[in-house]
Formats: structure tokens, C-alpha cells, sequence
């Protein structure tokens, strides 16, 4: 088929569309997160001694950093859902992300100061990666649904970032009701977990998207 | 408005809006605004007039005229698809070139594939072709046999030399050696005996073998 008849053939098969701006989709998917999240936190409780954590500076910056990922990778993934946005938009989360690692990094630190290396020390929490993961998939899906049709372009990345999202959403509402003191602890098992989605949203997204 | 979007289109009625527009990066926007809302003139009139800009992205990764064609309507129908996804407060070149280019790097993966999959039989051929008046099986035991006979000892190889392969008369080839005839047919005798055990084949001659 020639591309002139391929054009007659394309006009002949028009319907009107509305456009649809994937900022717009993704703003609803972070109000539906949040109130997932909240949901889950009203559930379980605010932990006991969430007044004394979050009354640390180090403790605030953490998880408001986390919170910030959060939002500014859905708004990436968004970006990145849009065909000929540039791919700079993939960067928007990682200050945040950076200050985030390095809150954390800076905590273990504080915690073997405090009680030496005693604070290295490291259990298991996979209640921690199972609420990660298991509350961040599906979410996972859901904004890789709303964003479907831009991303076939560039699934990979917009199925990270949408990954990526989830997952520290997830993460910082989880540090509300989850007793976890050490800070290895947090930075390990939930820096798995959120790595863990990330990363099932690159492949899935390949895998699904592409097209 | 000037007529640089393309053959056939000063002959189409363009909105009123349009003739203002000295910029026709602006006629394709409007064109394509018109389209998402269903309407088929506007929509042929942007598909025309972007092709050769579609055509340009795809041979910077596309080389053969005909896959540059495969590309570009790979990315007509993928414009048709996605055309609710063009923010029409956005340029539209971008958009277009994002979906080209995507286009472009999934023709040249197939068709990499594809060349990667055939074998170019010719070279192939040649290779395996024996060298005129010697099969594989020959060369190989000839070489085998040059290969023993310069691992014998230095006295049994001049003895087979003169002996057998300049067929000199035994009295002869003693005298040449320095050896006396009896040892002469001694040194050919374990030569030979050696040989045959190199070459795999068993020793009727018995005899312990040896330097001679």
C-alpha cells in the first residue's frame, strides 16, 4: 500500500478524539494513592513513638524526601508518557531520591554513634518488603494503565518511574505506623522494596507496553 | 499564506485562521487540532505535508530507501493511534519526530535480526573446498606420516631416505650413510616398524624399538 493511499485510507477512518494530558491522569493516581495509604495508616495506627521520630530533623527531611520522590516521579512518568517530551524528565525525582539515600545513609551513621556498632546489626523485615511490594504492584498497574498509551513509546522508563512512585509513597506512609528503629534496617529493607518495584515496573513495563 | 506545505494543497480550502499564519510549523498545529475533532481534510492535508519530515528522521537511523518507507508508515499508523496523545498546546514537530524516530529503531532491529539470521552460503562453499587432487582424509594422512617420519631418530630417517625414498641400491645407500648394509636394512627395518606404530597400525615385526 502506498503512503498516499495509507493517508486516504487513515482520513476515511477518522474519529474525533479528546486529547488527553497524562499530567492530568496522573494527578488523580497520586490522590488515589495517598488515599490508599492513608487508609492503611488509619488501619494500623500512627506508631506509638511517631511524635519523638518525626520531631527529629533528620527523621523530617527522610520522609518528606520520600514523599517527594514519590510525587515528582509520577509527574515524570507523566512527562515521560508524552511522545517527543525530552528525556530529562526522567531526572526529576533524583535529588530527591539522593536526599533520601543520604538521610538514611546520615542516620546510620547517627545510630552507630549512638549505640555503637551494635546498630549495624541487621534483621529480617519482610513485613516491610511485603507491604512495599505488595500495596506498590497494584498501584504499579494503575498508573501504568492510565498512562498506557503515550508510554508505548518509552515503556521502560515510564514503567520505572511509575514503579518508583509507588514504591515510595508506599514507603514514607509505611514509616508512619511501622516500628523499625534502626536505620540500616529502613534503608535496606525498604530501599529493596522500592528497588524491587522499580525495577518490576522497567521490565513489566517492556514487556506490556511496547508496542 | 505561502505554499511551502506540500503539492496539491493550494488547491484545499484552509481555515481563515491559517492565511494570517506566516509560520507553517502554526498551519500544521491548527491542521492537526482540526483532526483530533474529526476532521478528515485537515487530517490528510498534516499527514501530507509532515511525510517528508518523517522520511527526514528515519534516514538519520535508515539507510535503504524502501525501509525508510516502512518506517514512515509504521509511524502514520502510530500517529493515527496516539493522536489523542498531542497536546495541542505543544509544538507538534517534536511529537511527530519522537514516534518517527521510535519507528526507525524498531525497522532497523528488525531488519538486523533478519540479516543477522541469513547465512551468506558462497563464502561458506569455498571454505570447505579441498585443495585440487587431495580429499580431506588424504591430506590429512599425509601429514600425519611427514609428522613421524621427522620425529624418528636421525639415523633411521637418512636410512629411510636412501633406502626407500631415493631407492638407491642397498650397497649403495650404505656406502652414502656410512653405515654397513646390515645396518643399513636394520635402521630401515625399526623405521619402517616405528612408523606403523605412529600411524596406528600394529607391528608384525616385533623387535624392540630403539635408536639404531
Amino acid at each position: 500500500m502506498g503512503t498516499d493511499d495509507m493517508i486516504a485510507q487513515l482520513a476515511a477512518d477518522l474519529t474525533p478524539v479528546r486529547p488527553v494530558a497524562p499530567w492530568r491522569r496522573t494527578i488523580s493516581w497520586l490522590l488515589l494513592a495517598m488515599a490508599l495509604i492513608a487508609g492503611m495508616v488509619a488501619w494500623h495506627g500512627f506508631r506509638p513513638d511517631l511524635h519523638e521520630r518525626m520531631l527529629m530533623p533528620a527523621e523530617q527531611v527522610q520522609w518528606l524526601a520520600s514523599v517527594i520522590a514519590g510525587v515528582l516521579a509520577a509527574l515524570a512518568a507523566a512527562r515521560m508518557a508524552e511522545p517527543g517530551r525530552s528525556e530529562a524528565w526522567a531526572l526529576l525525582p533524583l535529588p530527591a531520591v539522593i536526599v533520601w539515600l543520604t538521610g538514611m545513609g546520615w542516620g546510620c551513621l547517627a545510630d552507630i554513634a549512638r549505640i555503637g556498632p551494635a546498630a549495624l546489626t541487621l534483621g529480617t523485615s519482610w513485613s516491610c518488603l511485603g507491604f512495599i511490594v505488595g500495596l506498590g504492584v497494584p498501584l504499579l498497574g494503575i498508573l501504568m494503565f492510565l498512562l498506557k498509551d503515550g508510554a508505548s513509546l518509552r515503556p521502560g522508563p515510564v514503567s520505572a518511574l511509575s514503579g518508583l512512585a509507588a514504591a515510595a509513597l508506599c514507603s514514607a506512609g509505611l514509616s508512619l505506623f511501622h516500628h523499625l528503629d534502626a536505620i540500616l534496617m529502613i534503608l535496606v529493607w525498604h530501599g529493596m522494596a522500592v528497588a524491587l518495584v522499580t525495577g518490576i515496573g522497567a521490565v513489566s513495563g517492556r514487556l506490556a507496553l511496547a508496542r | 499564506m505561502g505554499m511551502a506545505v506540500g503539492a496539491g494543497l493550494c488547491r484545499m480550502r484552509m481555515p481563515a485562521t491559517v492565511s494570517f499564519m506566516r509560520d507553517e510549523q502554526g498551519a500544521w498545529e491548527v491542521w492537526m487540532v482540526a483532526a483530533q475533532a474529526g476532521d478528515s481534510a485537515a487530517y490528510t492535508a498534516v499527514l501530507r505535508a509532515c511525510v517528508p519530515y518523517l522520511r527526514g528522521v528515519a534516514r538519520r537511523r535508515l539507510r535503504e530507501p524502501a525501509s525508510v518507507e516502512d518506517a514512515v508508515q509504521d509511524t502514520l499508523l502510530t500517529i493515527h493511534r496516539l493522536r489523542h496523545t498531542w497536546d495541542p498546546e505543544r509544538p507538534l514537530r517534536p511529537w511527530l519526530a519522537a514516534i518517527a524516530d521510535r519507528r526507525a529503531i524498531d525497522v532497523a532491529r528488525r531488519e538486523g535480526r533478519r540479516n543477522g539470521r541469513e547465512v551468506e552460503l558462497a563464502p561458506l562453499a569455498e571454505t570447505l573446498a579441498a585443495a585440487p587432487g587431495e580429499d580431506g582424509e588424504a591430506a590429512s594422512a599425509a601429514h600425519q606420516l611427514r609428522v613421524a617420519i621427522a620425529e624418528l631418530p636421525e639415523s633411521q630417517r637418512t636410512a629411510l631416505r636412501l633406502a626407500k625414498l631415493e631407492n638407491l641400491p642397498l650397497a649403495e645407500a650404505a656406502a652414502k650413510s656410512g653405515l654397513s648394509v646390515g645396518a643399513l636394512k636394520v635402521a630401515t627395518h625399526r623405521a619402517m616398524a616405528r612408523l606403523r606404530k605412529r600411524m596406528g597400525a600394529t607391528d608384525r615385526g616385533g623387535g624392540p624399538d630403539g635408536d639404531g
